[in-house]
């Protein structure tokens, strides 16, 4: 899947993930799709949640290797 | 420069909720994970704002909030109730983060003392957010301790304190909703591990069996305790009746009700065993006997002295599966009331066992969350 920006939360923990990736969806247009990584297990729920409280699309969730992978459409 | 609310030890936040007349908790965690498991007690007042509402500039969010009150703000770990006080703290509000969040409030044990007179002291280890009890029975230079927790050190500093010698260890039967301490705590302390073998097939742990003793006897008291096998919840479940007068039940007889017979696959089985034990067993047992279980599935259920038990003649009275004396009703009552299943309990039992082996911190995560093994038969 081709993304528009890529974000590096490895490593970081929570709220980090998140707050990286509202910044990060502020700098998108309409149908544009954002891609974060994360080693955050709890950032898998939360991500869940975010994005449907900010009415986006998760388009997508990968795991490899610990690392988590959003893909987010923004709305 | 930018203003730093602060923190809330997990020890300083109970203290709070024994000596506050309300303790208001702004939960900041995403919804799905607050309504499986939060903060609870008689007088806390909890709200649940996820943390990423507060990185919009919504007034509408704070409307709820109280000004006059102290707000402890709890998220999973500590990082994102700090950023979330931190932001109400700039607005002016009263303020403290919980300090490792849910994570570290699981991982608190409250000793609150049963009984006690010149030769024998029973102590109940309420380990609050997931409501596993555990207990130690203390007389003259000796200690026993029922189903320790993983935290063992509660029990070490306990029997320091009390300038005792923990010489048993005991659990009820093989947990699947925590991991048990036992076997660590009898390895650090010389103490004797108990266990039913039934409930240790494929184990290389070192352990006494149970089903070998009908007495455990220590101090120089004669503190008697009667293991007594009562099957129903797994196979080898066992109870132990401390001094004719408390009955150390296990994950067999909850205050609310029975333990969960499903978790082998084999529910209908164990529902009958534990029929069985319900009506053969405990029945020759009298009225007055205080029930302490291992687990309780309300914080209704902590008494008005503090601690989770009651009388079998009370249990008796107000849980009506005890009355059921058909058997074919009570197996259905009993099999169809179980509920969602322990989240991680294959790996559980085991980590229990002695089969399967994880770090500390694998460990703290694989029993998170609330206890399932109570089940409500109102």
């Amino acid at each position: 899947m081709q993304a528009d920006v890529i974000i590096d939360a490895k490593g970081l923990s929570c709220p980090m993930p998140i707050v990286k990736a509202k910044k990060a969806m502020e700098g998108l247009q309409p149908g544009q799709i954002m891609q974060l990584e994360s080693t955050d297990k709890g950032s898998v729920n939360d991500f869940q949640s975010w994005v449907k409280r900010t009415n986006n699309e998760l388009l997508k969730v990968e795991e490899d290797n610990d690392v988590f992978r959003f893909f987010v459409k923004k709305s | 420069m930018k203003e730093m609310a602060d923190s809330i030890t997990i020890e300083q936040l109970h203290q709070k909720m024994n000596q506050d007349d309300s303790v208001f908790i702004l939960d900041v965690r995403n919804p799905e994970d607050y309504s499986e498991w939060k903060i609870e007690g008689h007088n806390v007042q909890s709200m649940n704002i996820p943390y990423f509402d507060f990185l919009d500039e919504d007034e509408t969010v704070y409307k709820d909030l109280p000004k006059d009150t102290e707000i402890v703000v709890v998220c999973a770990k500590g990082g994102s109730s700090e950023m979330v006080a931190d932001i109400l703290e700039e607005k002016g509000y009263k303020v403290r983060s919980l300090k490792e969040g849910m994570a570290g409030w699981s991982q608190l044990y409250v000793p609150v003392t049963i009984a006690v007179d010149e030769k024998v002291k029973l102590v109940q280890f309420n380990r609050l957010a997931k409501g596993c009890l555990s207990y130690m029975v203390v007389s003259e230079g000796s200690a026993l301790v029922v189903d320790p927790g993983r935290k063992i050190d509660e029990y070490i500093d306990f029997a320091k304190q009390e300038n005792v010698k923990i010489a048993h260890v005991m659990d009820t039967h093989l947990h699947a909703d925590h991991i048990s301490g036992g076997i660590d705590l009898a390895k650090q302390t010389g103490a004797t591990y108990y266990i039913s073998s039934g409930e240790m097939q494929g184990s290389d742990q070192p352990f006494e069996p149970l089903e070998k003793h009908s007495h455990i006897q220590f101090g120089a008291v004669d503190v008697e305790i009667l293991a007594m096998p009562t099957p129903g919840h797994t196979p080898g479940s066992t109870s132990f009746l401390v001094n004719r007068k408390f009955l150390l039940s296990g994950d067999t007889i909850f205050v609310g009700g029975l333990g969960r017979p499903d978790l082998g696959g084999k529910a209908k089985e164990w529902a009958q065993s534990l029929y069985d034990t319900v009506f053969k067993k405990v029945a020759d047992l009298p009225d007055d006997v205080l029930v302490l279980p291992t687990h309780y599935a309300d914080i209704k259920e902590i008494n008005e002295n503090g601690y989770v038990g009651a009388t079998l003649g009370d249990i008796r009275r107000s849980n009506e599966i005890m009355r059921t004396t058909d058997m074919e009703k009570f197996t259905e009552q009993v099999v169809s009331a179980v509920g969602e299943t322990p989240p991680n309990y294959e790996r559980i039992v085991g980590i229990n066992r002695g089969t399967e082996h994880v770090t500390d911190q694998e460990a703290m995560e694989l029993e998170i969350g609330p206890n399932r093994c109570a089940v409500h038969h109102q």
